[in-house]
């Protein structure tokens, strides 16, 4: 398996996918060799029995690699400001709890940095199948498929146009994105949205794609250090992803000013970064709901997990969610949600409200109800809850697997 | 012998618009009169308008032998009056034949039997006036809203001076025995027709089942079955929604053609006939007796009350309606209680049932909401304008002492659903 990231040495909900699936594909009896470029030494603690994990940057460390000079600074979540942002942050290292990872700034060259390791890595690992999950692996894995054969499996979480909502997309992610999906055996897409996109922006046979929808996140304890004071005299409305233009942090502003004209007892918490957090700290002194509004910055997961707890409501007004795991968490830590018509993950969940993400009355509507009709946040939060817990990664491995075994079968490995 | 018994539900509920928290104040049109409009004219252009014409042939070919029964709710014959008179015509003309028999029932398709009897007899007491004044019909049989039924119910409505009630022929009240009996209650003597739920079904939700063993459904297996009660039942209730006819099954499945050829087969046995339900009750002597202590409806597997009631949305929703009837009663206000009325149909609480995630896209078809949750908001979002509107009208009348006390009374009440937004 070819990933970017893998918890705990990860950032996003990809990392998250690519663990949970390991698990759940090794507990129905696969073995996983995960190989990711950037990491620490020691990457013994994720490791098992059956999942071995290689950090390429570390291995091949005092391999000379020469690689034609791209020059771009873009990154799989972000664009180019924030890449620059994050990049800063994390040489610095100074966020508790993020890891130093080791990227360089060209992230296209260490895509092809990746590949040429990994073509190193092939004379020495066995293995029945590739499984690559987003374009930053699809270099890596397209090679790796080419010297030996077997078949590949590519795997979508998002793509270069639910980036940039199609406009700009980067021609050479774009191109990657596209040989990755034509050499692949399979394609697998996280939701039937983004199948769509597969089909109708990169012109794949629409045969060749089978959707297999994320599941719930497992969950772990963390200490609650959060100020609880807040809730005293307020009901909590929550914000929490990367502040860009993807997520819809605009809309999440405009509805607070009109849940804050019927309820003013409101509190709204937006939390991460992202190139548009100036922006939404500006918009909300300029509505003159400033202090209603707590700006948390970046934040770790267990912080997210505080937030969940105390939030009365999660809202994630998302202009385009390839799928969208969050609500799962939030869920889980039975807190009700309101998620955007445009996130792959209605598709598979129920208990939860639904809006389009431009309709901000809705939106505020809909908040305002939750706060304030009881049962409903009473029935969105129980079944909310048992929707998210019995939501669980077994159900994903199994379409792997039989994708797996189907490849095999008719390549005749078994 | 067997008598073949159609009955026939005609209903359609007035849909809520989607009002927000937004509109409290502002607006009281809370019907999507447009939704209404639309839907009523497409099923009358799909079901009632072919249907009827179809009866009609039927009933003058066969000189009268074939005869079916209605129950028409009054919110679907609103409905028709001003947007499909034509259907209400066509049904008028079906009542002149002699050969149509109308129940009665609630007015608004309502579970009032269970909140509020006073609001049950009066809402089963506009249903007869207006079956009265349209069809020149008075019923003496009754259908409670969905086949809500138990030996309670059934006792009230002989009360009320109904001979026959129909109900479903649930498989854990009938304990082995068949159907296709009269039946009395406990402690009554008001006839029970049940819902032969096989032969319904075959019908009304199996006819285009391609998966069916059966498939495709001819006009003769189906009355061979029907031949087949001979010496072990003197009646098949055939009972069901209206729309099986050109709605639920479309014309291309066939479902007219079998309809059409129906009546002549059943005929074709000497010592076969229809009849309608108050002359099954008339013509068939109770064999025996039915205890129902729990509701019994003619819902979704379990047959039972929890499409509309059971979940904490359903529950409050209703119950928060019905707090605010003796108010509403006591502005005397009719556009109040007409508003009101139409609140209580039980629709509004079907499409807040979360069950159908598991349990049937049956309620998936007939919601008109993105989700259970979608329904409630909008609901309580009405409930809460009509709240203030409530309160508004007891204020300019408050120089009445009674009414002073009642708003006085109205405050107090700790959760009604207005207490957010009244700003």
């Amino acid at each position: 398996m070819l990933g970017w990231e893998f918890p705990p040495f990860f950032a996003g909900g990809a990392g998250i996918v690519c663990s949970e699936l390991s698990k759940a594909l090794i507990t129905q009896g696969t073995d996983i060799l995960f190989v990711m470029p950037s990491g620490p030494d020691n990457t013994s603690s994720a490791e098992s029995q059956n999942l071995k994990i290689i950090v390429t940057n570390n291995k091949y460390r005092n391999v000379k690699i020469r690689i034609k000079k791209i020059d771009s600074l873009l990154h799989a979540y972000a664009t180019p400001q924030s890449y620059n942002q994050q990049y800063t942050q994390m040489i610095n290292g100074t966020k508790k709890g993020q890891p130093k990872t080791l990227y360089g700034p060209n992230l296209k060259e260490e895509v092809y940095r990746f590949a040429e390791q990994v073509k190193l890595l092939a004379e020495e690992e066995d293995f029945d199948i590739i499984h690559a999950h987003d374009w930053v692996t699809f270099p890596a894995a397209i090679a790796l498929k080419q010297l030996t054969g077997k078949p590949l499996v590519v795997h979508i979480h998002i793509t270069e146009f639910d980036k940039t909502g199609g406009n700009h997309a980067d021609p050479d992610i774009y191109a990657i994105e596209r040989e990755g999906m034509l050499s692949a055996d399979k394609v697998i897409t996280v939701s039937n949205k983004i199948k769509d996109t597969c089909i109708h922006n990169y012109f794949i046979d629409p045969s060749k794609i089978l959707v297999v929808h994320n599941a719930a996140p497992s969950m772990y304890d963390s200490p609650t250090s959060i100020n609880t004071k807040l809730k005293e005299n307020n009901k909590i409305v929550l914000f929490a992803g990367r502040v860009t233009l993807q997520k819809g942090p605009d809309y999440f502003v405009d509805a607070a000013k009109k849940v804050l004209e019927k309820a003013p007892d409101t509190l709204f918490i937006l939390a991460g970064s992202g190139d548009m957090l100036n922006q939404m700290i500006e918009k909300t002194a300029k509505l003159g709901i400033s202090n209603k509004f707590i700006f948390t910055g970046f934040y770790t997961r267990d912080q997210a997990n505080q937030l969940f707890e105390i939030a009365d409501v999660f809202v994630m007004p998302s202009v385009s969610e390839p799928f969208g795991l969050v609500p799962y968490e939030a869920q889980l830590k039975r807190t009700p949600t309101i998620i955007s018509k445009q996130s792959g993950i209605g598709e598979v969940l129920y208990h939860t409200l639904k809006v389009d993400f431009w309709d901000v009355n809705q939106l505020a509507n809909k908040i305002l109800a939750v706060l304030h009709y009881k049962q409903l946040h009473k029935e969105l939060k129980e079944k909310g809850y048992d929707e998210a817990k019995s939501s669980t990664w077994d159900n994903p491995a199994t379409k792997c697997l039989n994708i797996y075994h189907n490849l095999m079968n008719n390549r005749g490995v078994i | 012998m067997v008598s073949v018994c159609f009955y026939f539900q005609v209903h359609q509920p007035h849909r809520l618009r989607d009002y927000t928290i937004f509109d409290i104040g502002h607006r009281d049109d809370y019907f999507d009169e447009e939704k209404n409009k639309q839907i009523i004219q497409k099923v009358a252009s799909k079901c009632y308008l072919p249907t009827n014409k179809l009866l009609l042939h039927l009933i003058n070919q066969s000189k009268g032998e074939f005869k079916v029964t209605f129950s028409i709710t009054g919110t679907a014959l609103e409905q028709m009056e001003k947007y499909s008179p034509e259907t209400l015509e066509s049904f008028k003309a079906l009542a002149r034949t002699g050969c149509v028999e109308f129940l009665s029932e609630t007015y608004n398709h309502s579970l009032s039997y269970l909140f509020s009897k006073t609001e049950f007899k009066e809402q089963v007491e506009l249903h007869k006036n207006k079956i009265k004044q349209l069809f020149d019909f008075t019923p003496t049989a009754f259908r409670n809203t969905e086949l809500i039924f138990n030996n309670e119910l059934a006792k009230f409505v002989e009360d009320m001076g109904y001979t026959a009630i129909v109900a479903e022929g649930a498989d854990h009240i009938l304990r082995e025995r068949t159907p296709n009996f009269i039946y009395n209650p406990v402690n009554s003597n008001i006839k029970v027709l049940l819902k032969n739920y096989r032969l319904s079904d075959d019908i009304a939700f199996r006819f285009s089942n391609k998966g069916w063993a059966e498939h495709p459904l001819t006009t003769e297996k189906f009355v061979n079955w029907l031949n087949q009660v001979n010496g072990n039942g003197e009646l098949v209730n055939l009972f069901m929604d209206y729309e099986t006819f050109g709605e639920h099954q479309w014309e291309d499945t066939g479902i007219f053609k079998f309809l059409e050829h129906l009546p002549s087969k059943v005929l074709e046995h000497p010592h076969n006939n229809f009849v309608t339900v108050s002359e099954a009750a008339d013509k068939y002597e109770s064999r025996g007796i039915v205890d129902i202590h729990n509701f019994i409806s003619w819902a979704d597997l379990e047959r039972d009350l929890t499409a509309w009631l059971g979940n904490p949305l359903q529950d409050s929703a209703i119950q928060e309606l019905y707090k605010l009837e003796q108010y509403i009663k006591a502005t005397g206000d009719k556009k109040l209680l007409d508003d009101w009325r139409k609140l209580t149909t039980s629709d509004h609480y079907y499409y807040m049932c979360t069950k159908w995630f598991s349990d049937g896209d049956v309620h998936k078809y007939f919601n008109p909401y993105d989700s259970p949750y979608e329904a409630y908001i909008i609901f309580m979002n009405v409930l809460n304008d009509f709240t203030r509107r409530i309160r508004s009208k007891l204020d300019s009348q408050s120089k009445q002492n009674e009414l002073r006390v009642k708003k006085a009374e109205m405050l107090l009440m700790t959760d009604t659903p207005s207490r957010i937004l009244t700003n």
